[in-house]
């Protein structure tokens, strides 16, 4: 009892170390099967002349006792040149455990000019049991590379100052490795770069293995002075020479901007205690949409009114400016001295303001009221000389 | 019954002959001396201080009025001293005339009194003036020479805006000493009147004010308002003295920051008068700062004007034939 359960988890260690799908059998029971198998994925392989081909060979052995075997291999034309490579070096002989199986390769160098058409190889593994493996090499004349380049949302939209970023899968359709060299083209001034799905870095190029897949990303970055409009951009993946391009759209939808300027560039003003003064400010749109329903606000010291006219500017298109009054009141028992304003304007989201140097003078009235009290003064002096003088 | 004629026949010679008497009087000169000596060597002390401790100011030359170089600002000594001046010119005007029997015999002659009592103020005005401007100029050529920096017009013409007001504030006290001068025959009582006036006005007076006003109205500085409001209480109480509307008048003329009159006082309670929204330190042009000093520039010149008026009157009622 004890020994079968030794025997059954060194079974089991067994079936693991060899890997494959036996890892997913049940353990507790040996295969039904019974023999000396020699094994390959993929029987029939296609090969482009003057390149090596690489057949992957597995002896398998299923409860049977280790074994001995010959390799060798018959039917390669003459000017071909066959290599059985275990663990990285040429055998000549495999010796699979019982229950275990033994992996190894079948490389073939096929020359250039070896004609078309089909080989039929044999692996012959000899030993006590003699197991035969047929191959299948046809010689095609050229095995294009495929790639294809899916995006998952061809058409994006967002305005001037966004980011575009499109998913791209790309997917190597081939049976080899292959390097593919992303690119893209897009209109002038439009940034653009690769990246991984998630990272920062800028790719030029992704290796992919056959039949593997792979995200990239695709940032476009339109130039902030882009009007209103759909662009295009070609994203476009190269490897030796399979072409694929995926046509990729971007909507922009366009941004109002608004700044705000003192009529030549002033932004100062002169007022009067309690008395109205009026700035005329210029409100430029120089964003790439219209800017609607400008609302236009301002705010002093307490005390201070500042009122706009017109309050509100129904729409400024791009590129276009609008004046507006303001009427700033000083409070009446304002100090003369320099005071702080400032003026908004905000149109949905975008808004600017800029702020005022409001040099307030006092009312010149008492200086008056002075002048008359010396006046009076003078008046005296004179009613003294008309009345007390010449004497 | 009314001459006829002109009352101001004679007012230039009166003038000039007045004008000349003063300059060559030996009083005049030492007067005269101690005044300058006084202001030059204090602006000598704060030309020091300023040439040591400022980095940069765009009124530089203004700073060597206001500056206090050991306690004492130029304009501190002005408001004491120029009082000085003007009852030592002013004393003996009318009295010594009685005196020394002169007066009949000047008014013998065609001219009135009108003429005598105006010819006899301009030329202490005029004395004043001429001192005044005399070291005004010998301060701004020291600060000039000193500080290597050239004025702008805006200091000159701030610089010479004090300049009138120092003579202004000179012309109500010697209306003062004038009018004493009529009132009273003996120089001597007239001197000290005039004296013990200017004592109790200049010195005395700013602290008796202060503590009369707490008296009167207690001071309850629990907001900016109220403080503010015993501030003023304050300062009305003060500006009875001439001696305190001229030193409003020069700190604010002085310092174009200066927006207010009550902002000194401020800063001597160590607060400062922040008005919201607006920008501290931005200099005022100058007709602002004047603007701001104003009442008490006419407060100073309505004053010298009321003082002489009444000197005049009291003097065409005078017996003088004695």
């Amino acid at each position: 009892m004890r020994c079968r359960l030794v025997a059954l988890i060194l079974l089991a260690f067994s079936v693991i170390s060899t890997g494959g799908p036996a890892v997913s059998q049940d353990t507790s029971k040996p295969p039904e099967v019974k023999g000396l198998f020699l094994l390959t994925d993929y029987p029939a392989i296609s090969v482009r002349p003057g390149t090596t081909a690489t057949v992957s060979l597995r002896m398998q052995n299923y409860a049977m006792a280790p074994e001995r075997l010959q390799i060798s291999v018959s039917g390669v034309p003459q000017s071909w040149n066959a290599t059985v490579v275990g663990g990285g070096q040429p055998i000549e002989a495999v010796l699979p455990a019982t229950n275990a199986s033994v992996s190894f390769e079948l490389r073939l160098d096929i020359p250039k000019d070896a004609p078309m058409g089909a080989t039929n190889l044999t692996v012959t593994a000899k030993g006590a049991n003699t197991v035969t493996l047929p191959i299948v090499v046809t010689l095609v004349k050229d095995l294009p590379a495929k790639l294809t380049l899916t995006p998952a949302l061809p058409e994006l939209r967002g305005n001037s100052r966004s980011t575009f970023e499109y998913q791209l899968t790309i997917k190597n359709e081939s049976g080899k490795r292959i390097v593919a060299n992303l690119a893209a083209t897009a209109p002038q001034n439009f940034d653009v770069s690769f990246t991984e799905q998630y990272g920062s870095q800028e790719l030029n190029a992704v290796p992919l293995d056959a039949g593997q897949s792979k995200d990239v990303k695709l940032k476009v970055r339109p130039p902030n002075t882009i009007g209103v409009g759909t662009q295009k951009v070609t994203a476009r993946a190269t490897a030796e020479d399979a072409v694929v391009t995926a046509e990729l759209g971007l909507e922009i939808t366009g941004t109002p901007k608004i700044d705000l300027a003192g009529r030549e560039g002033r932004l100062n003003a002169t007022a009067v205690a309690g008395q109205e003064t009026s700035v005329v400010v210029i409100v430029a749109n120089t964003g790439t949409a219209a800017a609607e329903a400008v609302e236009m606000s301002g705010s002093g010291p307490s005390g201070w009114k500042v009122e706009a006219e017109p309050k509100v500017i129904d729409r400024i298109p791009p590129n276009e400016n609008k004046e507006v009054t303001f009427k700033i009141t000083p409070t009446g028992k304002a100090v003369a001295g320099d005071y702080v304003t400032s003026i908004r304007a905000s149109a949905r989201g975008e808004s600017a303001s800029q702020t005022f140097r409001v040099a307030v003078a006092t009312s010149s009235q008492w200086g008056l009221i002075g002048m008359g009290i010396i006046a009076v003064a003078l008046a005296v002096l004179f009613g003294a000389v008309m009345k007390f003088g010449r004497r | 019954m009314q001459r006829e004629g002109s009352p101001w026949r004679g007012l230039g010679v009166v003038t000039q002959k007045e004008l000349s008497d003063h300059l060559s009087s030996a009083r005049m000169l030492v007067i005269q001396l101690l005044v300058v000596v006084t202001g030059v060597v204090i602006v000598l002390v704060s030309l020091q201080q300023i040439r040591d401790i400022t980095a940069e100011d765009p009124f530089l030359l203004l700073r060597v009025f206001t500056r206090s170089g050991e306690q004492l600002s130029f304009v501190f000594v002005m408001t004491l001293l120029v009082p000085l001046l003007a009852i030592g010119l002013g004393f003996d005007l009318v009295n010594s005339e009685h005196n020394q029997r002169t007066l009949s015999r000047i008014l013998s002659q065609p001219i009135y009194r009108d003429a005598l009592l105006f010819g006899k103020f301009l030329a202490g005005l005029a004395t004043i003036a001429i001192s005044l401007t005399a070291m005004w100029m010998v301060v701004i050529g020291l600060a000039l020479s000193a500080l290597g920096v050239p004025p702008n017009g805006e200091e000159l013409a701030r610089a010479a805006l004090m300049l009138v007001v120092t003579i202004a504030y000179a012309g109500v006290w010697l209306a003062l000493a004038m009018l004493f001068s009529v009132l009273f025959r003996s120089p001597a009582t007239a001197a000290l009147c005039a004296l013990g006036l200017w004592l109790f006005v200049s010195i005395l007076w700013p602290l008796l004010s202060g503590h009369l006003v707490n008296v009167l109205f207690p001071p309850s500085a629990t907001t900016a308002d109220a403080l503010l409001n015993s501030l003023s209480m304050h300062q009305a109480f003060r500006r009875l003295s001439p001696g305190a509307l001229f030193a409003e008048i020069v700190t604010v003329l002085l310092d174009p920051a200066m927006r207010s009159t009550q902002q000194s006082q401020l800063a001597a309670m160590g607060l400062a008068l922040v008005e919201p929204g607006s920008i501290p330190g931005a200099p005022l042009p100058l007709l602002e700062s004047v603007l701001i000093i104003w009442p008490q520039m006419v407060g100073l010149i309505g004053g010298s004007i009321v003082l002489f008026v009444i000197g005049y009157v009291v003097f065409q009622r005078q017996e003088v034939r004695a």
